[in-house]
């Protein structure tokens, strides 16, 4: 074999590395940017919205909330987008005929916030998360317990409808998991994310 | 006037079966559906929160060099009041009076202790069984409540957070054979064996080592007013156990050193108690309706 055969196939050895290497880097974790416009955030910005849909189910008990707001502050970092979840607001909170939802919070906030990629797809990782329900009624075993939801969650983003959407395949994904009463539960939440800052009224997006 | 007593007579009479026909049908009410588990449960008693009804299907006693496999199902059931600060529940037993149901168990190897190898083929497993686990040789261990059924302490934070003793149980153990007689115990009212039993992990004295629990999994009922876990394992492997007492009947003097040496040590660390169960917990004031609903 002469020297240019042995240049070439070093080449193209070289070449199918580098692809293998984009390909895993992407499957596991490339980090995306917040963008607006298409353009990548500079500074931070304030991310403010409330679910369209939210629920939390221990099998058997579903504890749905209302009004389930959330305010989040976002900024990139090396490229890399990141953010904080600073308040959680969580009103009308209901869970079954027998058993209330006598008081419920969000705790240990800020919750830190950083985006990743897998398998092509997008998604926001909240991490230390951590809520508590006080259960009620004279009917319902969890009456006067007080239940502890602690974890991480993972959602995908949908550029398209400026949406993340958290559920049991999206935590999954992401290798994330809440758990309450020692176990995992299950999370279902679809929420906005628009900016009220700077950027409001300007599309956001993730990539 | 004669007439008009024994009308009188008849109308008492009458008055007299009629609320016995009443009673009858207030102590007929029962509990349909999954509240049905619950019918022991004192639920009637103002003090009572909720209901417990916890079914060990298996797991094992391991007292000293003995090791008794749970074969036989144990129910553990009655009601426990709201918890204090600390978390413990006072327990309220069951309305039968069958708090801890009795389940002898097989104790390997019989009164001999002569338990074969694995490695044994199955023939010389079976006679070994035969001769040294029969009616005459073989021995039964059933554990039985040491103390009155408001010594049991339930934690449900304990419990539910896999830290600390969810269920304290104050046990003694009924050795039985016809050499042993009728009152051969581990464990007495007393001096009973304590078991402090968590679903999270154990921290007990050498030579043990620490073992974990789990509360397993679990879904709700009825909307919520009824907790069932399965897969729940509970364990202590820090508890002690006093020496055999009562074994033998009058030659106790002789027997219960024999028994004693056949158990070996059981001072903190050399036994455990592992629970496999299913529980079921319920607000005490849901089972009172269910039971009011259906009369």
């Amino acid at each position: 074999m002469n020297r240019k055969a042995i240049s070439t196939s070093l080449g193209a050895a070289l070449a199918a590395l580098a692809i293998l290497s984009a390909v895993f880097a992407a499957s596991a974790g490339a980090a995306p940017a917040w963008k607006f416009e298409g353009k990548s955030l500079e500074g931070t910005e304030t991310v403010l919205g409330a679910a369209i849909d939210s629920s939390m189910t221990i099998p058997g008990l579903t504890t749905k909330c209302e009004d389930f707001l959330y305010k989040l502050t976002i900024k990139n970092e090396a490229g890399t987008g990141k953010g904080e979840v600073t308040e959680v607001p969580l009103f009308n909170c209901t869970a079954s005929e027998v058993c209330t939802v006598k008081a419920i919070a969000a705790e240990a906030l800020p919750w830190p916030a950083k985006l990743t990629t897998v398998s092509t797809s997008n998604y926001i990782v909240i991490e230390g998360v951590k809520v508590s329900i006080l259960y009620a009624g004279t009917k319902c075993v969890l009456g006067g317990t007080k239940v502890v939801v602690t974890g991480s969650a993972g959602g995908l983003i949908d550029n398209p409808t400026e949406t993340a959407t958290f559920n049991a395949t999206t935590l999954t994904a992401t290798g994330t998991s809440l758990k309450a009463l020692g176990q995992k539960i299950e999370w279902n939440g679809l929420f906005p994310t628009e900016a009220f800052e700077w950027h409001r009224e300007q599309a956001l997006s993730v990539s | 006037m004669h007439e008009h007593r024994t009308r009188a007579v008849l109308t008492a009479l009458l008055a007299v079966a009629v609320a016995a026909l009443g009673l009858a049908g207030g102590a007929s009410a029962k509990l349909v559906g999954n509240y049905t588990r619950f019918a022991q449960c004192p639920y009637k008693n103002p003090e009572v929160a909720r209901c417990l009804y916890s079914t060990t299907n298996s797991g094992e006693v391991v007292l000293g060099k003995k090791t008794v496999p749970i074969e036989k199902a144990v129910v553990l059931q009655g009601g426990y009041a709201e918890s204090d600060a600390k978390g413990n529940s006072k327990f309220i037993g069951a309305t039968n009076g069958i708090t801890l149901s009795k389940a002898a168990q097989n104790v390997p190897g019989g009164l001999l202790g002569i338990v074969p190898e694995a490695s044994q083929p199955p023939l010389v497993k079976a006679l070994i069984k035969f001769f040294f686990e029969n009616k005459l040789t073989g021995l039964t261990s059933t554990l039985e409540l040491a103390k009155s059924a408001s010594d049991i302490v339930v934690n449900e934070e304990a419990l539910g957070g896999e830290l600390g003793p969810g269920l304290t149980l104050p046990v003694k153990v009924h050795l039985e054979n016809p050499f042993l007689g009728k009152s051969c115990f581990v464990g007495s009212s007393s001096s009973p064996i304590t078991w402090e039993l968590t679903s999270g992990t154990t921290s007990p004295p050498g030579p043990n080592k620490p073992i974990t629990g789990t509360l397993g999994e679990i879904q709700f009922l009825e909307g919520g007013s009824i907790l069932e876990t399965k897969g729940t394992k509970i364990v202590d492997n820090a508890w002690s156990a006093p020496g055999a007492s009562g074994c033998g009947g009058i030659l106790a003097f002789l027997v219960n050193p024999i028994i004693n040496s056949q158990l070996g040590t059981t001072t903190k660390g050399n036994n455990t108690a592992i629970l496999n169960n299913t529980i079921f917990i319920a607000a005490a004031p849901a089972v009172k309706s269910n039971d009011e609903e259906n009369p």
